[in-house]
């Protein structure tokens, strides 16, 4: 007994739930729900559906290559049991599901750093494109006008009066 | 007096204003829909295409996935496929079979035209694509690291011209 994988979207079938269909030509398709099987009848693509696990992988929105990926695996060798090596192997699993996270979230984390760049550069330049509707472009030229007059006049003044 | 009669009615307008905003709301999020490439909606009038939707998915209309015809593409099955025996039962005696598409057509002329037809381009271009697999859907899930699936070279097959 193992816990599947759906066909479509990569999700994981549990025993006893889920579905599988099986071709004519004796290939099988295993899928987590409904949903799974009704987009695989339509003949839909699961590397171009963007909620399913192949997409995201295809379209590098998440983790790829990497050493974590490496360990769960089909091996399809029977191991007797040996209580030592399961209780070791369990602990591995935990360290490695941890490790494997925290190097998915890094991944993300990166991937979105991008966007944020990207975001402070767009304000940037809408605050110079616009910058009009906050301060018009020829506030405050009146009031140096005229204070300049001021100067002038005075300045005529004083020679009016020499 | 006049004012009075006058409000109700134009409550009345402002209701079926705001009817016709959603309305238009609902067929701009349509036009979305359409945009992404998921709604196989053909016409809005009683067109055979648009009929036929749910029918299509039915079991005794079943086609070859892609995979299949991947299979079927390998030389040896090729072969066995565009030389078949006369069967009397399947389209132009089972003479005239498109490889890519998994068709039977009546006679060479047909299966000429067909191969210019955009159905049969737009097949070619999809098998281009490396056919997707439980063992990729595992990968994806987190069973090993992803590797890039490939491109296929396709041609359409080429048939022999009869000198009559």
């Amino acid at each position: 007994m193992r816990i599947e994988k759906c066909y479509f979207c990569s999700g994981p079938v549990y025993p006893g739930h889920g579905t599988m269909f099986v071709r004519n030509d004796c290939k099988t398709f295993r899928f987590c729900r409904s949903k799974c099987l009704k987009n695989f009848k339509k003949k839909r693509n699961p590397r171009k559906t963007r909620w399913t696990k192949a997409f995201r992988k295809a379209s590098g929105k998440e983790l790829t290559v990497d050493n974590c990926l490496e360990f769960e695996k089909r091996r399809n060798v029977a191991v007797k049991y040996q209580r030592e090596l399961w209780s070791k192997t369990v602990e591995a699993m935990r360290k490695v599901e941890g490790i494997k996270r925290k190097r998915q979230a890094q991944f993300i984390f990166n991937r979105l750093k991008k966007g944020k760049q990207l975001e402070k550069e767009e304000d940037i330049n809408d605050v110079k494109k616009n910058i009009h509707l906050i301060k018009a472009p020829h506030a405050g030229k009146a009031k140096v006008m005229e204070e300049k007059m001021v100067q002038k006049l005075q300045e005529d003044v004083e020679m009016g009066d020499d | 007096m006049g004012a009075d009669f006058d409000r109700p009615l134009v409550g009345r307008f402002e209701h079926l204003l705001q009817r016709d905003l959603q309305k238009a709301e609902n067929e701009v999020s349509g036009l979305h829909s359409i945009n992404m490439g998921k709604s196989k909606q053909i016409g809005n009038h009683n067109s055979t295409r648009k009929k036929s939707i749910g029918k299509t998915w039915k079991t005794k209309r079943y086609t070859k996935h892609l995979d299949e015809i991947h299979a079927d593409m390998k030389p040896s099955n090729a072969a066995k496929l565009l030389k078949q025996e006369v069967d009397h039962d399947v389209t132009g005696s089972a003479q005239h079979y498109c490889l890519h598409c998994a068709r039977y057509f009546v006679d060479a002329k047909a299966l000429k035209e067909h191969f210019r037809t955009k159905l049969h381009k737009k097949r070619i271009k999809l098998l281009k694509e490396e056919p997707y697999s439980h063992a990729e859907a595992e990968r994806a899930a987190g069973m090993g690291s992803y590797v890039a699936h490939k491109t296929v070279e396709v041609k359409t097959q080429t048939i022999e011209e009869d000198m009559d």
